[in-house]
């Protein structure tokens, strides 16, 4: 009897669930959209996706490809991004305006649109290279444009005057993927991961402290 | 009075004290020399150890002589050379001497004295060790060497100060145990080359003179041994940490100094920029480490960071470290844990769990993201369970264990990289026992017990299913004759039997019911009461209240309760025909023995209530046909070898008693006797307990009566309601009288034997009343039925009862519807 009863009880719940769940346009919002606060939960969840997948990719090519070749001392300086200033400490992230994080992040994300798209057809090359590696590659190319677009809206809602032009710094890596050197071949990609693994981070350590910034009020 | 006595104590313990005291002393003991020692065989000393004082201060007194003299000399000087020695000085000592040495302790009481000891000067050498060893070490050419300096012991006597040592010296490293020792011949230093770099050596050194022993080692003098002069080795980078995502800390081993002052310079360069700063904080960290404050750290940017050790002789760099802050953090653990016991709805305790980011981590602005993991385990418990909990700062945790304690600890980590915390200290938590889950073990318990029971009960059930329902609901009763033998059925023509018998269905009971014992022939015979055993009574009683006691739980056969239905018709029978029945009987059997019986019957039967049995008929055994004759011939035959076989009863007594020609029957009869008496007994007893009393008595009256002689046999053919019942008595001899007196056919009345008394006399009765007669009676009567063709009229018939009976008593009761048997009969 007891457990009938309880049966019945958690149905009732699941029912009643059911029915007050969300529905797809929040009341209250203008012309059925997201609200900001779920944009950025999506823009977050998909730039950790992101970030995680970048760093397990690294981290495979690195143990693949890179062990004793010392790559990472090759590495510093030559990020195609670099020249696009961003935050570099908590306080730099903290001062920053948002709006200008904002279209940081859009430009850093914009500039890895073309080696994405590179690297997803390029990674294919590489001798014995693991499925898992190639998969990766391609699911980052798709998530970074979603996120693109996910960043578009949030700049969109938030900007209050003119959009800013595009900015993004172009990518000439090509060639140094299609090397015939295999050393250098790999160090390209190497490097090219490596920085792909450091924007993506930074893309979610932003998009994080502008979440708790603009929705929680830097209490998150 | 009272003040002389009190002063007086003090003398009396004074006194007492004193003569302990005196007692307590006596001669001192023997003074032992320990040894006599040469410095430089010019002086010598000897040294001893006091023996017991005894009490009293000693004198000692050394006294020698000399092997050349027999004068005795005291010492001449006790004081140079310390308390209870004696110094020989170069006046008194001559080497070419020998000296026979003894010490004499005294005081008051005696004197004793030590063992003499012969000293001879040149075998008692031993200079003291050398003195002020001192040590350098100098580096030419990259070599170490080691300069030792000593002096020779001195001695008291300063004159004498040319006396030429041999010296050894040893040395060693300081952390090993084998020494290395070297002949240094006369000189008082040595130069040791060849030494490790580095490495702190001991050395002590010794002397002797030309002759005697080895001096004591001096003592230890150390000294460390440069290292050679290089530059340091490479420092090693252990490793940075960042603890909060804002600034970080790098760790170094340091090079190996070479006792040399070495300097630590951390330098690092970022990326993006050419500039090679140092460390901008030494101290905050603690010794070997640098702090990145706040200013100086940034993140997504590699740090290449290099320490540099630095001496006089040089510097070395160690390996570069490339650091990304970004991957480096690892944080402190939690803090504020709290445990807290909830209960749920259903009363069941779980646990919560809250605890709060480090505190220097900022999680509030999203710079830093952490992620917790918690693991616990019961007190006792080895492994530990460990749960991933994401971000959350707290936890709920259902399903532990009651009354146990936990050990909780909580660990955290940035978000995607960096390294987990260490584990926060152990909180512990003790879960209270549940009272509702022993509450529900208790009603496990009862349920598992209460179904058990169940089980047993049904088990119980259809085990003696028949018997519980029977005592439930008393079945309805179908009429039985008891006695028909299985295995007389199985070993004779049972066939043979069933199709004489015209009961098709065996066994015949359920059919045959109506047809209820139409007829009871009973034949009696004396063989019946041939050879009693003179303890039948005793045993007979015994039976009896057992099968009193047991019949209740009998199947509906035996039961009482059916008897009355049995008997519904006979019951119209008046009494009179009854009592008639009886006399006829008692008319019939002129003989004493009979007469005895008789007596005993109507004895029985007035003390019987009215409406229970007053008459046993017996129908007299109708044997028209020849099959039934067949039949019962060859049970008869059946039996005996039955009995034979079974019964180990002596035969011979009943041989004498019996006719010539049926002698090889009686044997039968005679062991049948006792089981036949038993049932008829038993079946008595069934009747009534009065019956049974009576019983008794007649057998003990009547076992000086029995003779196999004597005996008649009765055969009652037929007991009718309008006629007069008859009662023949038979006589062996009589054959094919049975005949002559039944007519079966058309008589419907049913009799009954009540009772078999004192194996002559049958207790017949209409069955009206005889309730709890019949079945027994029925055996008889079936029995009765069997006798061998030629020989029906005789006892014969009731020697075919004997074996059925017999194993009657072996297998249980075998009933046998009287009524299946009346159709051949007609």
């Amino acid at each position: 009897g007891l457990l009938l009863a309880a049966l019945l009880v958690s149905h009732m719940l699941l029912t009643k669930e059911g029915v007050t769940s969300m529905p797809i346009c929040p009341s209250g919002s203008v012309n059925c959209q997201l609200s900001l606060e779920e944009l950025f939960d999506r823009a977050v969840k998909l730039s950790h996706y992101i970030h995680y997948l970048s760093s397990e990719m690294f981290n495979e090519f690195d143990e693949r490809y890179a062990q004793g070749r010392g790559f990472i001392a090759k590495a510093v300086n030559s990020c195609h991004t670099a020249s696009l200033t961003t935050p570099e400490d908590k306080e730099q992230a903290q001062q920053i305006h948002h709006e200008d994080l904002l279209n940081l992040i859009l430009g850093v994300l914009r500039s890895w649109n073309d080696p994405l798209i590179h690297l997803a057809s390029e990674v294919q090359r590489i001798k014995e290279a693991p499925e898992t590696i190639l998969w990766k590659a391609v699911e980052i190319e798709e998530q970074n444009k979603r996120l693109l677009e996910g960043m578009e809206k949030i700049v969109g809602r938030v900007h209050s005057g003119e959009v800013e032009n595009e900015i993004y710094t172009p990518w000439d890596g090509l060639p140094s993927l299609q090397l015939a050197d295999e050393d250098s071949r790999l160090f390209a990609f190497y490097n090219l991961l490596h920085c792909l693994r450091r924007d993506s981070h930074k893309i979610d350590n932003y998009l994080k402290v502008l979440k708790c910034r603009l929705i929680h009020d830097n209490n998150c | 009075m009272k003040q002389r006595f009190i002063s007086s104590v003090p003398i009396v313990l004074q006194l007492a004290l004193t003569t302990v005291g005196l007692t307590g002393q006596s001669y001192p003991g023997k003074p032992q020399i320990i040894r006599c020692r040469s410095l430089e065989k010019e002086t010598f000393s000897c040294w001893w150890k006091p023996g017991s004082d005894g009490g009293l201060p000693n004198n000692y007194t050394l006294f020698y002589s000399k092997d050349s003299e027999e004068k005795i000399y005291e010492c001449p000087d006790y004081l140079t050379s310390g308390p209870n020695s004696c110094y020989f000085d170069k006046n008194h000592t001559n080497p070419w001497t020998t000296y026979i040495i003894t010490v004499m302790a005294t005081n008051e009481i005696g004197s004793n004295s030590s063992d003499p000891q012969h000293v001879d000067v040149t075998s008692i050498v031993q200079p003291d060790a050398p003195v002020n060893l001192s040590l350098e070490t100098n580096t030419s050419a990259n070599l170490s060497y080691l300069w030792a300096k000593w002096s020779p012991p001195p001695l008291g006597d300063a004159s004498s100060n040319s006396h030429v040592y041999h010296y050894e010296l040893r040395l060693k490293p300081e952390e090993k145990e084998e020494w290395e020792t070297v002949s240094v011949g006369m000189q008082t230093h040595y130069e040791v080359s060849s030494l490790k770099a580095g490495v702190k050596y001991i050395v002590q050194v010794r002397c002797m003179l030309d002759l005697g022993e080895w001096s004591e080692w001096s003592s230890e003098r150390s000294i460390q041994i440069p290292k050679e002069r290089l530059p340091p080795e490479k420092p090693i980078i252990i490793k940075c940490r960042s603890p909060e995502k804002e600034t970080f800390t790098c760790w170094w081993k340091p090079a190996s100094a070479g006792g040399l002052l070495t300097k630590h310079t951390l330098l690092y360069s970022k990326e993006g920029e050419e500039k090679v700063y140092e460390c901008p904080d030494y101290k905050t960290a603690g010794p070997n480490s640098c702090y990145f404050d706040k200013k100086h750290t940034s993140f997504w940017t590699i740090y290449n960071i290099t320490v540099r050790a630095t001496n006089e002789m040089g510097s070395n760099v160690s390996d570069p470290h490339y650091v990304d802050v970004t991957y480096i953090v690892q944080p402190d653990p939690p803090v504020n844990i709290t445990l807290e016991l909830k209960k749920s709805i259903k009363r069941k305790p779980y646990l919560v769990l809250t605890w709060s980011p480090p505190p220097q981590a900022d999680v509030r602005s999203g710079w830093l993201t952490l992620e917790y993991e918690l693991r616990l385990k019961p007190e006792e418990g080895e492994e530990w369970e460990t749960i991933f909990v994401g971000q959350q700062t707290q936890c709920k945790m259902f399903s532990l264990n009651p009354g146990k304690r936990y050990i909780v600890q909580i660990h955290c980590k940035p978000d995607h990289h960096g390294l987990w915390s260490e584990w926060s200290p152990e909180m512990f938590i003790e879960i209270p026992p549940d009272f509702r889950v022993k509450d529900m073990v208790v009603w496990i318990i009862v349920g598992v017990l209460s179904s058990l029971i169940c089980l047993i009960m049904s088990w119980i059930m259809i085990m003696k299913g028949y018997r519980m329902m029977s005592f439930i609901l008393p079945p309805v009763p179908g009429p039985k004759i008891k006695g028909i033998d299985t295995h007389l059925l199985e070993t004779g023509k049972s066939e043979e039997l069933l199709s004489a018998l015209g009961c098709h269905g065996f066994p015949p009971t359920s059919d045959c019911e109506e047809l209820l014992i139409e007829y009871l022939e009973v034949e009696d015979s004396e063989d019946q009461q041939l050879m009693p055993s003179h303890d039948t009574p005793i045993k007979n009683t015994k039976i009896i209240l057992k099968e009193t006691d047991s019949d209740s739980g009998r199947g509906s056969c035996d039961s009482p309760s059916l008897l009355p239905m049995k008997c519904r018709e006979s019951r119209s029978l008046p009494s009179t025909l009854q009592t008639q029945d009886v006399r006829a009987k008692e008319k019939k059997v002129g003989k004493g023995s009979w007469d005895t019986c008789c007596a005993a019957s109507t004895s029985e039967r007035k003390t019987l209530p009215s409406g229970s049995i007053k008459s046993c008929t017996w129908l007299a055994a109708q044997l028209p046909s020849n099959q039934a004759a067949m039949f019962a011939y060859h049970s008869t035959v059946e039996a005996f070898k039955i009995t034979l076989n079974t019964t180990n009863v002596n035969t011979s007594p009943v041989l004498v008693g019996n006719e010539e020609s049926r002698q090889s029957l009686y044997p039968i009869a005679e062991t049948v006797y006792d089981d036949l008496e038993k049932i008829s007994e038993m079946e008595c007893a069934k009747t009534d307990q009065t019956t049974v009393q009576v019983r008794q008595n007649e057998h003990s009256n009547k076992s000086p009566f029995l003779n196999p002689k004597l005996m008649d046999y009765v055969e009652v053919h037929k007991v009718r309601q309008d006629e007069e019942p008859t009662l023949l008595l038979k006589h062996k001899e009589n054959n094919g009288k049975t005949k002559k007196c039944t007519v079966p056919g058309t008589s419907k009345e049913y009799t009954k034997v009540s009772t078999v008394v004192d194996h002559h006399i049958l207790v017949l009765l209409p069955d009206q009343r005889s309730q709890n007669t019949p079945v027994s009676q029925e055996s008889v009567a079936e029995t009765s039925q069997n006798p061998p063709q030629s020989q029906a009229e005789k006892n014969t018939s009731y020697s075919t009862t004997t074996p059925s009976d017999s194993r009657r008593d072996t297998s249980g009761s075998d009933y046998m519807d009287p009524s299946s048997f009346m159709p051949s009969f007609k």
